[in-house]
């Protein structure tokens, strides 16, 4: 019994003791559950966001940057998505597979093949750069070779962008370029960056602890859409801009300009610039290589720091906007001095002047010309550029009252043109009102011993143009979003009104006079009323030493002008630094400007308006007398005033020479053919350095139909400079080609 | 999965033990079974991703495992289950558990090659088998022999304190030179309760803990070892963003108290973890309690833990109810077991203790611990059967 009740004792001893184990457990468990609790629900939200700062990847989403169009939404500068191709060598299996990728990836990529086995060989790195600026096509293509030879884990491709400029140096120092590291570096691109960059997106992924994507099921996004770059639309119109860069090149190349030189072409009424060109400059799709290959060449044979120390330089020489340099303006100066002394009533068109050399102080200052001008009035003093009539007047103008149209024009201040790089004018580049003397007014009046910019020069003209109104020049017409709605849109500034419009008409009439008086017939369209004044500057960096003979006298060769001068549309500046050739304003930069403007008029709507002498020159049409007999053939050309031949016996015209529609001179002959025999042929004659009545003769001799371009109805003897077919070229008689004339024109 | 483990000896033949006067304890299998299952699930979330980016995308890879060792486990559980459990209760058959156990013990730790630095596992046949959890069980097979064989003696010094704490002991030393902290202390933990219930005095039990406990503060705060674990478990977040090395240190911990912290109230839902995505390390396994939190929230925690309460529970009922001490001692040990595994589990993934790294029963993946576990269980049921019915 009493052993019974012990071991009954002892078992609910242990039940109890279990029980006490069991609440012990259960007890633990509570508490588990309360700090549970307290982490879970309590804490919740702090270990959240420590955890979400890690699990969740903020990536930036580029935004896709705007285009820069032309006046005529002709796409000057976009944006293409490319891709850079990276190489992970530590994936390749082995030295066969290495050789596969050598071979066919140099070949597929267009890279160095020796440089790829170099980067193939270093098979500790896991990333080699192996092509940048991919095109999306090529890259697509590439993708799916990688994936055929089970290469993906060894090539990726990244995504990028690649700025594209279409028409390569078109535009280029104005547009600046966007370098391979999608940053803007000049031009436009630099000065509307923000504007064309936009806002660059976010996208809040899930990720692992590798930084990568979680599997789509289980990914969260959270996604604010990037807003893309706006747009540019530029006031330069793309025709006029390839007309100013071509014959701008043209230009610099013939003379041998050692300097470059530029073309600005500006809208009167507004001050938008229609063109803006700079010659040399670069391609921005290649910024890197030197646009003007004798440069480049140059530059090749150095060595060492010299060749990096010329390469740099050559570059920001390219890529700088030559319209915001200074530069001794020259005679085309003369125009202002003129604007300010008929404003001013201290001149009339009448007066009379007398070219001596002029003496002030204790200087003595001669005109440019050897022989002297003699006699003239005003007008005529403007189209000789006598300098001595001109710091006559300048001492009738005064300090004060030249200080205060210089300043005025605008001379002393920046233009506010929406380009980077214009630089504010320095008191060191002319001469302020506290500090100008009378000879410094003389010397100014005709444009020495001060600078501007091309770009002030031709607002200023354009003021001259326009009635006497300042304006704001500017190249952005307007900004554009991705949609096309207009965000902005730059309204015409007029700054100030400098001169009268009364006085504008006078001077625009002497300008006139002064090209198509005869004074600078290199300017003269047939048709259309040019007013221009040349310009050339001695340089003062390049003047030798004071009565230094021998001393390599640098010039600016420049011409400023506008059309039509009864109702001016357009001002053009043309200027050639350093010009070795010929060192002339009238010689070199007036043929330049004629012919930009020649082309440009026609197509700015501005209708020809021919003088009777004109009209007696004008260039024929040739009608279309395929398939009638020769007779009736023979009636409509005579009817259009043109010479004809006939060869063969045939009754029916098969073939003609000119074919209908070229354009002939009013003296031209149409070869007729009536039955299948080979056009005759002749050879084409170097007609370089012949007069106008010398080519006719002898182009009719050979058969030829010559065009000729560049003589003013004015008189003088132009001669033969450029012809449109090359000499000793074989070419059917009858044919058409271009002859053009230059004066031997040395107008300052 | 578990249901179909559940299901097969239901349905199929009809033998004595499926008859349910004479059955096993149903409500001690169903919650063991549903843990399984719960645990089952869970392991598929948690170690998805990490599956995923450890094995060549293969997402399944531990969870198809572990459903094989499930299976197994669930047939070995029953098999165990018919077993008499007083053939157990024999001299030789628990002088076997030992030595089998303290030979494979000293096997895992001088002859077999190391696993991750540590002397854990013998790898058979492409498993890994931990000897400590074979130990562990013959340690509570050994109290159990030797408090009913000692009866009343266990208020005696020797027999009551003496040999016991000398068998937990030397398990315990040859665990901790593994070395396995956690097991060691689980292993202690079962030895020490199982004293405390058999009837050993109090005041050896307190003494003994007291001088433990007075060792281990000499050895962490008299001698370092172990104070950057103590650093981490007092302030995780300051050792973390210290940098460095205890940005490493610190790692598992911080990441584990995030998933916790992110689950708020009713979770990120079931397989929308993030902190499982290579953020908490080995998701699968000690820490996939956390995930759990994260992806069930708080209340989806409570529920994990009031099953293993329920199981608990149900077996201490199963030891009170059994026929003689022997058996009695054996369920409530084997019992006891899971119920401190969880507890300290638990501890662990909240930073309530020190990281110890120790695996959750039922959830962590693990085969040989899988198995080991539903034997167990089996033997308990086992017992269930003998119990009287009113």
């Amino acid at each position: 019994m009493a052993e019974e009740k012990k071991i009954r004792r002892e078992n609910r001893a242990m039940r109890v003791r279990s029980l006490f184990l069991l609440v012990g457990i259960f007890a633990c468990l509570a508490l588990l559950a309360m700090n549970l609790f307290k982490i879970q629900v309590i804490e919740n939200e702090a270990w959240k966001k420590r955890a979400v700062s890690q699990q969740l990847a903020d990536v930036e989403v580029p935004a896709s940057r705007g285009q820069i169009y032309d006046a005529n939404m002709a796409v000057l500068a976009l944006t293409r998505e490319v891709y850079t191709v990276i190489m992970d060598p530590s994936n390749i299996k082995d030295a066969a597979e290495r050789e596969l990728i050598v071979e066919e990836v140099s070949a597929r990529l267009d890279v160095d093949k020796e440089k790829l086995r170099e980067q193939a060989s270093d098979s500790d790195s896991q990333y080699k750069v192996v092509k940048t600026k991919l095109n999306k096509t090529d890259g697509d293509a590439f993708k799916a070779w990688a994936k055929e030879h089970k290469l993906t884990t060894v090539f990726y491709l990244v995504d990028d962008f690649k700025r594209e400029y279409p028409l390569k140096n078109l535009l280029s120092c104005t547009l600046g370029f966007v370098g391979t590291d999608n940053k803007a570096r000049e031009g436009l691109e630099l000065q509307y960056d923000s504007v064309l960059s936009g806002t660059p997106g976010r996208m809040v992924v899930t990720q692992n602890e590798n930084g990568d994507r979680l599997p789509n099921s289980l990914n969260y996004e959270y996604v604010v859409d990037a807003v893309d770059g706006h747009s540019l639309v530029l006031t330069v119109d793309q025709y006029v801009q390839q007309v100013a860069e071509k014959y701008l090149e043209e230009t610099v190349k013939q003379y041998g300009a050692t300097n470059r030189g530029c073309a600005i072409v500006m809208d009167v009424e507004t001050g938008a610039i229609k063109a803006l060109a700079v010659k040399g400059d670069y391609d921005p799709n290649n910024y890197l290589l030197i646009g003007d290959p004798t440069l480049a060449e140059q530059i090749a044979q150095l060595s060492g720091d010299e060749y990096n120390d010329a390469l740099v330089k050559a570059r920001l020489e390219q890529y700088r906007n030559k319209s915001l340099d200074f530069y001794e303006p020259g005679s085309v100066f003369k125009t202002f001095t003129a604007a300010m002394a008929l404003e001013e009533g201290l001149v009339t068109d009448d007066d009379m002047f007398y070219c001596s050399p002029f003496t002030i102080a204790d200087r003595t200052m001669y005109c440019w010309d050897d022989h002297s001008h003699g006699k003239q009035n005003f007008t005529q003093a403007i189209a000789n550029s006598c300098n001595p009539v001109f710091m006559t007047v300048s001492q009738r103008i005064g300090t004060k009252l030249f200080s205060k149209y210089y300043t005025g024009f605008g001379f002393t201040e920046k233009t506010g043109v929406d380009m980077l790089g214009e630089q504010s004018v320095s008191e060191s580049l002319y001469h302020t009102p506290d500090r100008i003397t009378p000879v410094d007014v003389a010397t100014s009046s005709i444009g020495q011993t001060f600078k501007a910019t091309p770009l002030q020069m031709v607002t200023a003209l354009s003021a001259i143009a326009n009635g006497g109104k300042l304006m704001q020049p500017y190249v952005v017409d307007k900004i554009i979003d991705s949609d096309g709605n207009v965000i902005s849109a730059t309204q015409p500034t007029v700054r100030r009104q400098v001169v009268s419009e009364e006085t504008s008409k006078r001077v625009n009439a002497m300008l006139e006079n002064a090209v198509s008086g005869g004074a600078i017939k290199n300017a003269y369209i047939s048709g259309y009323r040019v007013a221009g004044k040349t310009g050339t500057a001695e340089k003062t960096e390049t003047r030798g030493e004071e009565g230094d003979e021998d001393a390599i006298v640098e010039v600016v060769a420049s011409f400023g002008g506008f059309a039509p001068a009864d109702d001016p549309k357009v001002a053009v500046l043309v200027m050639i630094d350093e010009p070795q050739k010929l060192k002339s304003g009238g010689g070199v930069a007036a043929p330049a400007a004629r012919k930009i403007l020649e082309d440009i008029l026609p197509y700015l709507g501005v209708e020809p308006n021919y003088t009777e002498a004109e009209i007696a020159g004008l260039d024929r049409n040739t009608p279309n007398v395929l398939g009638s007999t020769p007779t009736s053939a023979a009636t409509v050309l005579k009817a259009s005033s043109l010479s004809y031949r006939t060869v063969g016996k045939g009754d029916v015209v098969t073939m003609q020479i000119p074919p209908a529609g070229s354009t002939l001179p009013k003296d031209g002959t149409v070869w007729l053919y009536t039955d299948a025999t080979e056009p005759e042929k002749t050879t084409v004659p170097d007609f370089s350095g012949l007069t106008v009545a010398q080519v006719k003769q002898l182009a009719k001799q050979k058969g030829l139909n010559v065009l000729m371009s560049g003589v003013s109805s004015t008189g003088g003897t132009p001669k033969a400079s450029r012809q449109s077919v090359e000499a000793e070229t074989q070419v059917n008689k009858g044919t058409v080609m271009k002859v053009e004339f230059t004066y031997a024109d040395n107008i300052h | 999965m578990a249901t179909q483990a559940a299901k097969t000896p239901v349905k199929t033949k009809k033998r004595r033990w499926f008859n349910f006067s004479a059955g096993f304890d149903m409500p001690f299998f169903i919650l063991t079974m549903l843990v399984l299952a719960v645990g089952l699930v869970s392991l598929f979330s948690a170690s998805f991703a990490y599956a995923y980016y450890w094995n060549d995308g293969d997402s399944y890879y531990y969870i198809k495992r572990q459903l094989i060792f499930a299976a197994i486990g669930v047939v070995f559980m029953l098999a165990a289950s018919t077993i008499n459990y007083k053939q157990l209760q024999k001299k030789w058959v628990v002088q076997a558990a030992l030595g089998i156990s303290i030979v494979l013990l000293l096997w895992v730790r001088f002859i077999a090659p190391p696993i991750r630095n540590v002397y854990r596992w013998i790898r058979i046949f492409g498993f890994s088998i931990q000897p400590s959890e074979l130990a562990k069980f013959a340690l509570i097979l050994f109290m159990a022999y030797w408090i009913a064989k000692q009866g009343d003696r266990m208020k005696l010094g020797k027999e009551g304190f003496g040999i016991p704490i000398a068998v937990t002991g030397v398990i315990a030393a040859l665990v901790v030179i593994e070395p396995h902290l956690s097991g060691t202390m689980l292993i202690v933990a079962i030895g020490m309760v199982m004293m405390f219930i058999g009837g050993t005095k109090w005041y050896w039990l307190v003494g003994t803990l007291g001088v433990g406990a007075a060792g281990v503060c000499a050895m962490i705060f008299g001698l370092g070892y172990e104070r950057d674990r103590i650093d981490v478990w007092l302030d995780p977040l300051k050792v973390y963003t210290s940098g460095g090395e205890g940005r490493d240190l610190a790692w598992q911990t911080v990441q584990s108290l995030y998933a916790i912290g992110s689950g708020g109230l009713m979770g990120e839902g079931l397989g929308n973890s993030r902190q499982k995505h290579l953020f908490l390390p080995e998701p699968q396994n000690d820490f996939i309690f956390s995930i759990v939190c994260e992806e069930m929230g708080f209340i989806g925690a409570i529920l994990v833990i009031v099953l293993f309460a329920l199981l608990v529970w149900r077996g201490f009922v199963i030891g009170l109810k059994a026929p003689d001490r022997f058996s009695s001692m054996l369920a409530i040990g084997l019992t006891a077991q899971i119920g401190l595994q969880v507890v300290l589990n638990l501890a662990v993934v909240s930073n309530a203790m020190p990281n110890t790294g120790i695996s959750l029963p039922f959830f962590s993946y693990g085969g040989s611990s899988l198995i080991v576990l539903l034997v167990q269980m089996g033997i308990i049921l086992c017992i269930s059967r003998s119990i009287k019915k009113e």
